[in-house]
């Protein structure tokens, strides 16, 4: 599920079977809507993938 | 509600006549303004004439005591429906209170009812097709936004129909209906008030507060709601601070940073003009203002997609697949969004607020508050997709979000108090950003900007 930065744009038929594989049953309707929001968070978070980050997490896991 | 809980100590006024006249105002113009879901009617009353025997008798009283007060529609309350804005939850009977619901009524609060909001606090408008959209009380002919998710919370307070409500604020939730609704709210440090029994929208981003007239309300209304709580194990053991007793009137020697770049530049006129007066103001009294920019913010809307999105993906995916056709359509399709975000992305979206959050932190090395608008525009005709500011045009919903999102993403305590009124006489919001736990001196720079000036004071056509 990982998009790598060149990967070509999504089609409806892709978006469909990424949203098989989440167990989601979307009609041609709602995959044709979808696909123009998902092309852009696809390209926000691209803008972000290879930033340099050293730091953990914000979130942690506290045992106490 | 600082001076109304002061009458009602003082047996200048019944908690009985007070919650009635409440109850028959909103009989008289929540058919318009769409405040509440669930008016809390019968409760309420008996509540007051508890609250008025316990006055009588010479009862210990709470800060609150008498006082009535709306929450928003995600807050469970023990017995009374509680829908989170959605028909997915219609009819569901929470059965037991959260923390904040139980704090509130320990100190004397009486709970009114359940607000309006955004379906699921997913969305800045406050829009709710479910139980209608909620109506702007400062333009009684066109129907505006009156900023979300706590859509509800900011109309009632605004239309005087009650005296202060809790918002909870992902993205600005708290601070864009303060803004648009001509009203002071404060998004505590994430931590200092509990989320315990509060439906989630984005588990490490959502911030639990109180949305009143005033600084000074808000003060009295956040003290019995902050500290650790053993049901939310994010919130701080930090004590709590006397937030009355910080509101001293007093700027001298505060250090203030006024944001510039992504913030104040972006800003329409109005909202510029009036932010820029009030950092003189504040610097007339004796504080120090200096312009700073924040140089990583500009990351926030992916960082903050990266990990809000799976966060509300992973709450609302058992429904997202089995009762998809009962939300909204526009929420359901942005829950939707959250499938497609992996693993590593939701990752380096938490790492890179780490950064965000050393950068702000950074900056207060050397100062104690930033001043920022709260929204670049005021409230927008609902339906409107698009709003001018300059001499380009935007889309609203991320115009909404994006001054107060940042801090979202970074936890620093945030408030929004009224700094004037465009043309139109639609409110304007000056944004006031903290260290972590010092609220006390967010509410005191709020507190001190309210003595010099008279916004808060003012009352909305369909408020008066």
């Amino acid at each position: 599920m990982r998009y790598s930065p060149g990967m070509e744009k999504l089609t409806v038929d892709a978006l469909r079977t990424l949203a098989k594989a989440q167990g989601l049953e979307l009609t041609d309707a709602e995959l044709t809507a979808l696909l123009p929001l998902v092309e852009g968070g696809r390209q926000s978070l691209a803008a972000i993938r290879d930033l340099p980050v050293e730091c953990e997490p914000a979130s942690q896991f506290r045992i106490l | 509600m600082t001076e109304l809980a002061r009458m009602i100590a003082g047996k200048k006024v019944s908690p009985v006549e007070v919650v009635q006249a409440h109850l028959d105002r909103i009989a008289a113009i929540d058919g318009k303004v769409k405040a509440y879901i669930t008016v809390m009617g019968e409760s309420a009353l008996a509540a007051a004439r508890a609250a008025e025997a316990a006055v009588q008798s010479g009862a210990t009283l709470g800060p609150l005591h008498g006082v009535p007060v709306g929450l928003k529609d995600l807050y469970c309350t023990k017995g009374v429906k509680t829908t989170g804005g959605s028909k997915l939850l219609g009819d569901w009977i929470p059965g037991e209170d959260a923390t904040v619901t139980a704090r509130l009524a320990g100190a004397g609060a009486i709970c009114l009812g359940k607000l309006n909001m955004h379906e699921f606090a997913y969305g800045p408008e406050g829009l709710n097709p479910h139980y209608g959209t909620p109506w702007n009380p400062w333009d009684v002919t066109t129907h505006r936004i009156c900023g979300g998710s706590s859509s509800g919370s900011g109309a009632s307070v605004a239309a005087g129909i009650c005296a202060g409500a809790l918002g909870s604020d992902t993205g600005g939730s708290i601070r864009i209906p303060s803004s648009l609704c001509g009203l002071s709210g404060i998004k505590p440090t994430y931590g200092r008030v509990s989320r315990a029994g509060v439906l989630p929208l984005a588990w490490s981003m959502d911030h639990v507060g109180p949305m009143c007239r005033s600084a000074a309300d808000c003060a009295l209304m956040l003290a019995p709601l902050a500290g650790y709580d053993p049901r939310d194990p994010t919130t701080s053991v930090l004590p709590v601070p006397d937030y009355a007793a910080a509101l001293t009137g007093q700027v001298k020697g505060l250090r203030i940073g006024l944001l510039r770049s992504f913030f104040l530049e972006s800003a329409g006129a109005p909202q510029r003009a009036a932010v820029e007066a009030a950092a003189k103001l504040l610097e007339g009294q004796g504080a120090s203002v200096e312009s700073v920019d924040l140089k990583k913010v500009d990351l926030g809307p992916a960082v903050s997609h990266a990990v809000l999105a799976p966060e509300a993906y992973a709450y609302h995916e058992e429904w997202l697949k089995t009762r998809a056709p009962e939300y909204g359509p526009d929420v359901r399709e942005r829950l939707r969004l959250g499938a497609f975000v992996t693993g590593a992305e939701y990752l380096k979206g938490q790492r890179l607020r780490a950064l965000l959050r050393d950068e702000v932190d950074q900056v207060f090395a050397k100062l104690d508050v930033l001043l920022a608008p709260t929204t670049p525009v005021e409230a927008t005709a609902v339906g409107q997709s698009e709003v001018r500011i300059g001499d380009g045009t935007f889309p609203v919903r991320p115009s909404l979000i994006r001054y107060t999102r940042p801090f979202n993403l970074t936890g620093h305590p945030a408030a929004s108090v009224p700094c004037g009124f465009t043309t139109d006489g639609l409110p304007i919001g000056l944004q006031i950003v903290g260290r972590p736990f010092d609220e006390a001196t967010v509410l005191r720079v709020a507190d001190a900007y309210q003595r010099l000036t008279d916004w808060h004071t003012r009352r909305a056509p369909l408020g008066s």
